[in-house]
C-alpha cells in the first residue's frame, strides 16, 4: 500500500446559499490515473481547483502529498500540475517562450530550466513546433503543450480537468497514451472526463453528482454496488433497425425495469428469467430486430444507475 | 498568508509581458499615439475658442480716455468689440443672453476726472460660465488694465486707470490656463488604467489567470511584472504629451522638470493600482471597459479638470479625494503653471502616493485571496 497522494476529508466549497460541493471524502494513491466523473455542473472543476488551491473550501480539509491545500498552498504548488479545460497557454507566445515562462514561474534555474525544456518537449514530441506560436497550433498540440507545461517542474500530482475535451480521436489516444506513461514513472493523475473509453482506462474511478461524491472505487468495486447488476435481474443489448420505436416499446413491457439507448443498441434491463426470445417477440411487431445479447454492465451502464438513483430522491 | 506580497515570480511575468506587447505592435503605437492624438484634439478645440472673445462695451464717456482703452482692448486681440450698448442695463442683457462673453463699462465723464487727477475705474464683467475664456477674458483685461495704468500714471503714485474685472455667476476662477496641463492627467489616468484592467481581465477571460495562479508566482511578482512594462509605456506617454504641451501650446514648465517627471511616474503607478482594482472586480473585459469609463467619466469633473472642486458641494469634495487624478492635477498646474516645488505641493504628494499605495495593497490581497 503506497502513501496517500491526495487525501480528502468532507471538502465543501458554498458560494452564497447554492452548495457546488457537499462533504467530499476521497483517497487517491500515488501512481494512480484517478478518474473523476459526473454531469456538467455536478463539482467537478471545483473540487480541482480547490485541490489545486484556486479556489478555498468553505468546509473541510484536502491534503496532498501530505501538504494542506488551504494553508500550505504554497508548497502545494511546487508539487502539483494544472491542465485546465480549455487552452490556457499565451497563444502569442511561441511554444518555446510559453515553456520558457512556465519553467521561469516555477523557479528552475537556467540550466535546469534548458534540460527540463528539452525532456518535456520529447516526451510530448513537440519539437517540430517549438518555434510556432502556440494559437496557431491544433487542439490536440495545444493540449500537449498544455501537459509539457504543467510537467515542467516534475509535479507528482497532475490534475487534468477534462483535458481531451474537444480534440480528434487520435490527438486523444496520444494524450492518452502520455498519461500512461507517466503513470509509469510513478506520477499520480486525477483527471475528469466525459467519455466512457477514457474512464475505463483509469485505476480507480469517482463519481459525482450534484456536488455530492456518488460512488468511488475500481470498476469491478462499482459493479458491485446494490441496484448496477441486480440478481433479480438481466441485462441485454438488443439490436434494432428503428431504434426509436424500439425504445418506446420497450419501455412499456411490464418486465422492463430500465431502456437506455447506445448508438445502434439498446440496453434493456429486464426482470430474471425472461428469455431473450420474448423480448424479441415483443419487440418484432414495431420494428425488425437484430442480435439480442446477454451483457454485464458498461460503465455508462453503471453511472446512469447511479444518476437516477440520485435523481429519484 | 506568507506570500501575498511575496514577487516570487516577477522575473517571469516580466518576460512574457515584454512578449506581448512586441508581438502587438498595433496596441503599443495606439498607446504611444492616442494620447498625443487626444491632446491636439482637445487642446486645439480649447485654443481657437480662446482667441477672440466676444465682447460689447458701452461708453458713457465718448472722450479721449474712453477711445483710448477700446483701443486697447480690441489691440489685444483678445476681445471682439461687436456691440455698443446704450445702458448699463442692455449691456448685463447682452451677457445673460450669451450674446457676449466679456462687456467693458466705461464710466461718465472719465476724460474729464482723468484731466482733474481723479482715478477712472473702467469695470469689465465677464461670463464665468465657460472658465476656460473666462480666465483667458480675465488675464487679459488685467493685462491691458496695467498697460493703460502705466500710460496714464505720470508720475503720480497711485494709477489713474484701474481696470476692474468682475466674474460673473462663477466668482472664484483661478488664474491662468489651466486645461493644457490637467489634459496631461486625464489622458494619463485613461491609457493607464485602461492597459492594466484590459491586460488582466484578458487573462481572466482567456483563462490563463488560473493557470499562473497556480505556479508558485505570488500576487506580487504578477501584479509587480505587469505594472512595470505599463508604467514604461505610460512613462513614454508623459514625456510625449509633455513634448507637445510645449511645442504645439507653447507651456513652458515653471518649475522643476525633474520633480515633474518623478512625481508623473508615481501618478502612473496610482493610476495602475486603479486599473488593478478594477480588474479584480471585472469578469470580463467587457466589464472592465465600462467599469474604467465608470471611474475615469467622473474622475474628470471630481478632480476640478473642468470645473473648480472649491464651488463644489463639500460631500463631491472629499470623494474627489478618492481619485488620484485630484491630487495629481494639483501638482501638473502647481508645477507647469505656478512653478511650485515639494515645499508647498507635499500634501498632494503625500495624497496621491498614499492612495495609490492603498489602492495597490487593496487589489493585491483581493487577487492573493482569491487565489490561495
Amino acid at each position: 500500500m503506497s502513501a496517500g497522494a491526495i487525501t480528502i476529508d468532507g471538502l465543501s466549497k458554498r458560494y452564497g446559499e447554492k452548495t457546488v460541493v457537499r462533504a467530499l471524502d476521497l483517497r487517491v494513491a500515488r501512481g494512480e490515473i484517478f478518474g473523476f466523473l459526473g454531469p456538467n455542473g455536478s463539482g467537478k472543476s471545483t473540487t480541482i481547483k480547490m485541490l489545486c488551491g484556486l479556489v478555498r473550501p468553505t468546509d473541510g480539509h484536502a491534503s496532498v502529498l501530505g501538504f494542506d491545500v488551504a494553508r500550505e498552498t504554497e508548497r502545494v504548488r511546487r508539487v502539483i500540475g494544472y491542465m485546465s479545460q480549455s487552452f490556457s497557454l499565451y497563444g502569442d507566445l511561441t511554444v518555446e517562450e510559453n515553456l520558457e515562462f512556465y519553467g521561469r514561474a516555477y523557479g528552475l534555474a537556467p540550466e535546469r530550466r534548458r534540460e527540463r525544456k528539452r525532456e518535456v518537449v520529447d516526451l510530448v514530441g513537440i519539437e517540430p513546433f517549438v518555434r510556432f506560436r502556440s494559437a496557431t497550433l491544433s487542439g490536440g498540440w495545444k493540449q500537449r503543450l498544455a501537459l509539457a507545461c504543467a510537467l515542467l517542474h516534475e509535479p507528482a500530482v497532475v490534475f487534468l480537468d477534462e483535458p481531451t475535451a474537444g480534440i480528434d480521436p487520435v490527438a486523444r489516444r496520444d494524450l492518452w497514451n502520455l498519461l500512461f506513461a507517466l503513470a509509469e514513472r510513478g506520477v499520480t493523475l486525477f483527471v475528469t472526463t466525459h467519455y466512457m473509453d477514457e474512464a475505463e482506462r483509469c485505476s480507480r474511478l469517482g463519481y459525482i453528482y450534484d456536488g455530492e461524491l456518488v460512488a468511488a472505487g475500481t470498476e469491478e468495486e462499482l459493479r458491485r454496488l446494490p441496484g448496477v447488476d441486480p440478481p433479480d435481474a438481466a441485462r441485454y443489448s438488443v439490436a434494432a433497425e428503428e431504434i426509436m420505436l424500439a425504445y418506446a416499446a420497450a419501455r412499456r413491457l411490464p418486465y422492463v425495469r430500465d431502456v437506455t439507448i447506445f448508438g445502434r443498441q439498446l440496453h434493456v434491463l429486464t426482470e430474471a428469467g425472461v428469455a431473450p426470445e420474448r423480448l424479441r417477440a415483443d419487440l418484432a411487431p414495431v420494428t425488425e430486430i437484430g442480435e439480442i445479447v446477454r451483457i454485464a454492465p458498461s460503465l455508462e451502464d453503471i453511472f446512469l444507475v447511479l444518476t437516477r438513483g440520485r435523481e429519484a430522491r | 498568508m506568507s506570500g501575498a506580497f511575496a514577487v516570487r515570480g516577477f522575473g517571469a511575468i516580466l518576460y512574457k509581458e515584454m512578449i506581448h506587447v512586441s508581438r502587438d505592435p498595433i496596441t503599443l503605437i495606439l498607446a504611444l499615439a492616442l494620447p498625443v492624438v487626444q491632446m491636439l484634439i482637445f487642446g486645439y478645440a480649447i485654443n481657437t475658442r480662446v482667441q477672440h472673445i466676444s465682447s460689447a462695451y458701452l461708453d458713457e464717456d465718448r472722450g479721449a480716455i474712453a477711445v483710448r482703452a477700446l483701443d486697447a482692448f480690441r489691440a489685444s486681440q483678445q476681445f471682439d468689440l461687436r456691440y455698443a450698448a446704450r445702458s448699463r442695463a442692455e449691456l448685463e442683457r447682452l451677457i445673460v443672453a450669451g450674446r457676449v462673453r466679456a462687456a467693458f463699462d466705461i464710466p461718465p465723464n472719465a476724460t474729464a476726472d482723468l484731466r482733474a487727477g481723479k482715478t477712472v475705474r473702467i469695470q469689465v464683467l465677464i461670463d464665468g460660465s465657460d472658465s476656460t475664456v473666462a480666465q483667458q477674458a480675465y488675464a487679459a483685461a488685467t493685462a491691458v488694465g496695467a498697460q493703460l495704468a502705466r500710460e496714464a500714471r505720470g508720475g503720480s503714485a497711485p494709477p489713474l486707470v484701474e481696470v476692474r474685472p468682475r466674474m460673473l455667476f462663477n466668482p472664484s476662477l483661478r488664474s491662468a490656463n489651466f486645461l493644457v496641463p490637467g489634459l496631461i492627467g486625464v489622458i494619463m489616468q485613461l491609457i493607464t488604467i485602461f492597459l492594466m484592467a484590459l491586460s488582466i481581465v484578458g487573462e481572466r477571460e482567456r483563462g490563463t489567470l488560473d493557470q499562473v495562479l497556480v505556479t508558485p508566482i505570488g500576487a506580487g511578482g504578477l501584479i509587480l511584472g505587469k505594472i512595470v512594462p505599463y508604467v514604461a509605456i505610460g512613462f513614454v506617454d508623459f514625456l510625449l504629451v509633455l513634448l507637445a504641451m510645449r511645442w504645439v501650446f507653447g507651456v513652458t514648465v515653471a518649475g522643476n522638470l525633474g520633480l515633474l517627471l518623478l512625481l508623473g511616474l508615481g501618478f502612473m503607478v496610482a493610476a495602475l493600482g486603479m486599473g488593478l482594482w478594477i480588474s479584480s472586480i471585472a469578469q470580463t473585459q467587457v466589464q472592465a471597459m465600462l467599469l474604467t469609463f465608470a471611474v475615469t467619466m467622473p474622475s474628470i469633473l471630481l478632480s476640478g479638470f473642468f470645473f473648480e472642486r472649491e464651488l463644489m458641494p463639500l460631500v463631491m469634495q472629499w470623494v474627489g479625494y478618492a481619485i488620484p487624478l485630484t491630487f495629481f492635477l494639483e501638482i501638473l498646474r502647481g508645477i507647469i503653471l505656478r512653478g511650485a516645488g515639494l515645499d508647498v505641493l507635499w500634501p498632494s504628494v503625500a495624497g496621491m502616493l498614499g492612495l495609490g499605495a492603498v489602492l495597490i495593497v487593496a487589489a493585491t490581497l483581493r487577487f492573493a485571496r482569491r487565489s490561495s
